[in-house]
């Protein structure tokens, strides 16, 4: 893997969904949470030393590189398949999807500007986009509107022109270190796996106006350390 | 166009984070096209979403799921060429096109009159649970009955302006109203206000317009 993080490697990252799905405590939805936060709050290895930078690969790729798309493919698909699978997907959904993410990824690498958002932030919104599609698809089967391969509504953000991508990457992990446990669970919880704020008070067993005040709270630390981001 | 009403932060998270449904999702897209500031905090909310995406521990996949992949590489590479040309014309529902047409003729009817001085044109009604989005016109100097908000609606400005305890929203500003908040909207004098708007039809409807609003779920 690209990086030599401290978490070890977790094959039965399909478990813990089931067990998230199927015992939806505070504890045991905390549970997962824990695992990320662990990889967050230890000191990161260092030097770090990614063999090569995931905007390069993707720039690769733009030119047709098979190579750097077997290598974006090992980094990536199996991390957009743990997303969408803690967002509820079965396995094999989640994988079917995580293909169709990489796929997409081939087409527009040539639409990604390595000033703009950083790598892993382009990558998270196609995978993001294919997850509405999913779910929109699945809600829309009863309906008349069928709208068939269109696009995902997405206005086209800005870049943040101001810092590199590498270096917006690293300030994001570091500025994320400042949430609070409970800030960070629900921001995980909204990102990685997709629940809606209601969703996110039921499994918690709070109230909804709980959930969005720790969302707030953490909006307002984020915007602390990436001031000129946002 | 500088706007001085913004989506609250946790709507702008669930935004980002792709968790809206597809009626405020739209409005908040919309709210984004002229408003730079609430696109630098999502752009913001993207490295935070990558950032975790990084960080998650990598799924087991199926054997042979790379190769699959690399077999289809090319393939999709030359359809996506031939599709290129006449992809953005299949829209039928809330998409790219329909917004730039809302944004920049947002009279275009057809209207339908609801109720003395209020017109709306439907945008998507969910057969079943979810929000709706309608575009609403109200007369210029249109008062509008007292309401609180369920929270579960999200008002845009395409046009004109209205007034309330919060304050003056013109084109470009969102009204991301809280369960809280209780307001008598007042439309200014001049020209019609067009506000898109996401909410909720199953409850009984108190949102934007209450009690004008109730013909129109009969629609």
């Amino acid at each position: 893997m690209y990086r030599s993080s401290p978490v070890p490697d977790d094959s039965s990252a399909g478990r813990d969904t089931n067990w998230v799905l199927h015992r939806p405590s505070a504890a045991a939805t905390m549970a997962p949470c824990l695992k990320i936060a662990r990889g967050w709050l230890m000191p990161e290895p260092s030097p770090q030393q990614p063999p090569t930078d995931t905007s390069d690969l993707i720039l690769a790729v733009a030119g047709q590189d098979r190579a750097a798309f077997a290598e974006l493919f090992k980094r990536f698909a199996p991390r957009i398949k743990t997303m969408l699978m803690r967002g509820g997907l079965d396995a094999a959904r989640a994988e079917e999807i995580a293909q169709e993410a990489l796929l997409t990824i081939w087409r527009k690498a040539g639409k990604f500007d390595p000033a703009g958002a950083s790598a892993s932030a382009w990558i998270y919104t196609i995978a993001r986009n294919l997850r509405i599609d999913a779910a929109r698809r699945d809600q829309r089967r009863s309906r008349l509107l069928e709208a068939v391969g269109r696009e995902p509504l997405d206005t086209e953000i800005s870049a943040i022109d101001s810092v590199s991508s590498a270096e917006t990457g690293s300030r994001v992990r570091n500025a994320m270190r400042t949430l609070s446990l409970e800030q960070f669970q629900v921001v995980t919880l909204s990102f990685l796996e997709g629940k809606a704020h209601p969703d996110i008070a039921e499994s918690l067993g709070l109230p909804l106006g709980t959930v969005k005040s720790r969302l707030r709270l953490a909006m307002t630390h984020l915007r602390k350390s990436l001031e000129d981001l946002a | 166009m500088t706007q001085t009403h913004h989506p609250l932060d946790d709507t702008l998270i669930a935004f980002a984070s792709g968790t809206l449904d597809e009626a405020r999702h739209f409005v908040i897209a919309a709210h984004l096209h002229s408003c730079a500031k609430c696109r630098q905090t999502v752009a913001m909310l993207h490295e935070v979403g990558g950032a975790l995406l990084e960080s998650a521990n990598p799924a087991e996949l199926s054997v042979g799921a790379l190769d699959r992949a690399l077999a289809k590489i090319e393939p999709q590479v030359k359809d996506n060429q031939q599709r290129s040309a006449g992809v953005s014309d299949t829209a039928t529902s809330l998409d790219e096109t329909l917004l730039q047409d809302l944004l920049s003729a947002p009279g275009k009817g057809p209207w339908n009159w609801v109720a003395p001085g209020v017109h709306v044109r439907s945008l998507l009604r969910p057969a079943g649970k979810g929000a709706r989005v309608f575009l609403l016109k109200a007369a210029p100097g249109l008062g509008l009955p007292n309401h609180t908000h369920t929270g579960t609606e999200l008002t845009l400005v395409l046009q004109g302006a209205f007034s309330h305890a919060a304050g003056r929203f013109s084109p470009g500003d969102l009204d991301d109203a809280d369960e809280t908040d209780e307001h008598t909207p007042l439309v200014e004098p001049g020209q019609s206000c067009i506000c898109l708007v996401a909410m909720d039809g199953q409850l009984k409807l108190r949102g934007l317009l209450g009690l004008v609003m109730q013909p129109f779920v009969r629609i």
